[in-house]
């Protein structure tokens, strides 16, 4: 008898709908997310924000319903943000409070006894590389500080899952780096799930395996990236050694459609329909150009967040 | 940024009950209060006043005990152990804790609306009306240990210093009095703060307005009484109002003179109401926690 394993829908929603006043911020959402770590992703006032907030169990939705660790989103709101970690856009910090203490009545907000939040409080800053600065005020912090000491405030309960609200913003290229290195080794190496909001498409693209993608409050895909991501039927990256200008031109007079030519010595092309890969080399020995390379491309997440919204 | 993960450690304890999580919010609005020097300059008044008190009645205990004439002596003046005596104390007490509270509202409870420190407590296994209670819970806490403990101390002293137990016993209705103008005063300041802070979140604005409500009030009930020779304008002063009904508790209030207990308890408690849709309001607000 084959083996059947279920797994656990990380985020399961159905038809949820959320109306502000008379403005509909999300409709009919339905989706299933597996556990791990996935991507949000959708313009301003596309819908994100609320979403996030239902998921924390902060908003009601105006009707629908849904689980996220398998807790009911209406009715275990409580539990649900004890066994999940918020991280905001916001700068949602309170002044005049030392970064230790904060962090520590964090967890004690979620329940932890006093003694444990401290001295969770002083390993998650470690680690989050904080230990310095630990006993200065929120206030006190630079832009990069105070996002990890958010993410402290997130990680300090061990939660299961981590709600990530533009995590990188205002971040400097180092620091930028380090956080998405610290979401990945969260995700990869200790099992958490994240859902990461944000614009900066290339931080979903290195640290998820999942995007959800809405636009306008309607949920407009949702899937591996892996399987969203079409190779483009007929897009090839060449590479070469030798002079191209006779090898390009033979390519156009063949409909041969050359995308991109910035290098001298790559370009991407689309070929017809009736195209086979053996043109490419008979044409290079026929032009002396020696190919190195013929790579099947696949689309970037730009290029497939934008042709799914255009598509929707 | 040093990413030192191989050392993550899992945490799996057992969680509090959420109604815990009002106690690291009182404690955390505590010590925001104390790590500040302007505020310890009003708890230094507050203090004073409270010593200077406390002097008195252990001089006075002294003289008494070498004559009686002296100790009646100082009755005149200062506390002497009668409702009244700690009705004016607390008075005291309660206008320094006013002054405190017009600067430190800001930083209790209007940050968490103007820097999202709502979405912070609001995020974790806290429910609105935790934090709610927690906040409320921060202010009386103020309020209490400015006005009712020192006033608690002092009826202490001037007990024990007697040479029996004979004040305590026949003075119960004081310790009431303690209890029940402290209970007022914590009640009406914390959701009176609360409520302003948390529409008017800026310091200058709130204390302006917090101020406003307490002198201009007063200034403006009297204003019309005069005007109108009726004394249930009175009533307006909400400040005066408090004191009125902690007078009450005492017993040491003018029975049948207007406004009476019940109308100040009355004005109080629609005001107390008010405060309350106001907060509730406020914190069900969807924008407060984007």
């Amino acid at each position: 008898m084959a083996a059947i394993m279920i797994v656990m829908a990380l985020i399961e929603l159905e038809n949820v709908t959320h109306f502000y006043g008379a403005v509909c911020a999300l409709r009919t959402v339905t989706l299933r997310v597996e556990p791990g770590a996935v991507g949000l992703i959708g313009q301003n006032g596309a819908g994100k924000s609320t979403l996030l907030k239902i998921l924390l169990g902060l908003i009601r939705p105006t009707s629908g319903r849904g689980t996220v660790l398998g807790l009911d989103i209406l009715g275990q709101g409580l539990e649900l943000r004890g066994r999940v970690g918020f991280m905001p856009e916001a700068e949602s910090l309170i002044p005049g409070v030392r970064g230790v203490d904060l962090v520590a009545l964090g967890g004690e907000l979620v329940g932890m006894p006093r003694k444990q939040a401290l001295r969770r409080a002083h390993e998650v800053l470690s680690y989050l590389g904080l230990e310095e600065a630990r006993y200065r005020r929120c206030e006190e912090y630079s832009v990069g500080m105070k996002q990890r000491l958010k993410l402290a405030a997130a990680l300090v309960h061990d939660p299961e899952l981590l709600l990530l609200d533009e995590p990188t913003a205002g971040l400097d290229p180092e620091g930028r780096e380090s956080m998405l290195a610290l979401l990945r080794a969260l995700a990869d190496r200790h099992g958490k799930s994240l859902i990461l909001s944000t614009h900066l498409l290339g931080d979903i693209d290195r640290v998820c395996q999942q995007v959800v993608i809405v636009d306008r409050g309607a949920l407009v895909s949702v899937g591996r990236i892996g399987d969203l991501r079409s190779k483009c039927r007929g897009r090839y990256r060449l590479r070469w050694h030798g002079q191209p200008a006779e090898f390009l031109t033979a390519l156009r007079t063949a409909g041969v459609n050359v995308l991109v030519n910035g290098r001298a010595d790559e370009a991407i092309v689309e070929v017809p329909q009736s195209w086979s890969l053996r043109s490419f080399f008979e044409l290079s020995t026929r032009h002396d150009l020696t190919l190195r390379d013929v790579v099947p491309q696949e689309e970037d997440l730009e290029e497939l967040y934008h042709r799914v919204i255009r598509t929707n | 940024m040093a990413v030192e993960l191989a050392g993550y450690r899992e945490w799996a304890g057992r969680r509090r009950s959420p109604w815990w999580t009002c106690w690291p919010i009182v404690r955390t609005g505590l010590n925001m209060i104390l790590r500040r020097w302007i505020f310890w300059v009003l708890i230094g008044l507050g203090l004073l006043n409270f010593l200077f008190n406390f002097a008195f009645v252990y001089l006075k205990a002294t003289l008494t005990v070498q004559s009686e004439a002296a100790g009646g002596f100082l009755d005149r003046y200062r506390v002497t152990g009668t409702g009244e005596a700690y009705a004016d104390f607390m008075f005291g007490q309660a206008s320094i804790t006013a002054l405190l509270l017009a600067f430190a509202g800001s930083m209790l409870i209007g940050n968490d609306y103007r820097q999202g420190g709502l979405i912070y407590y609001l995020s974790r296994r806290t429910e609105r009306r935790h934090y709610v209670v927690g906040k409320l819970l921060t202010v009386g806490a103020v309020v209490t240990l400015i006005t009712t403990v020192p006033a608690l101390a002092l009826y202490a002293e001037y007990g024990l210093l007697s040479n029996s137990l004979d004040y305590f016993l026949n003075h119960p209705r004081i310790l009431a009095g303690i209890l029940g103008y402290g209970v007022v005063l914590a009640v009406v300041q914390s959701l009176l703060l609360f409520a302003i802070a948390a529409w008017v979140p800026r310091t200058v604005p709130l204390v302006m307005t917090w101020l406003g409500i307490f002198v201009l009030l007063k200034g403006l009930a009297e204003a019309l009484r005069a005007i109108d020779d009726n004394r249930h304008w009175l009533l307006l002063g909400v400040w005066d109002d408090m004191h009125r009904l902690g007078r009450w508790c005492f017993g040491s209030l003018e029975a049948g003179r207007i406004p009476t207990a019940p109308q100040c308890l009355g004005v109080l408690a629609g005001v107390c109401v008010i405060c309350l849709v106001l907060i509730v309001r406020r914190v069900r607000a969807v924008e407060v926690v984007t």
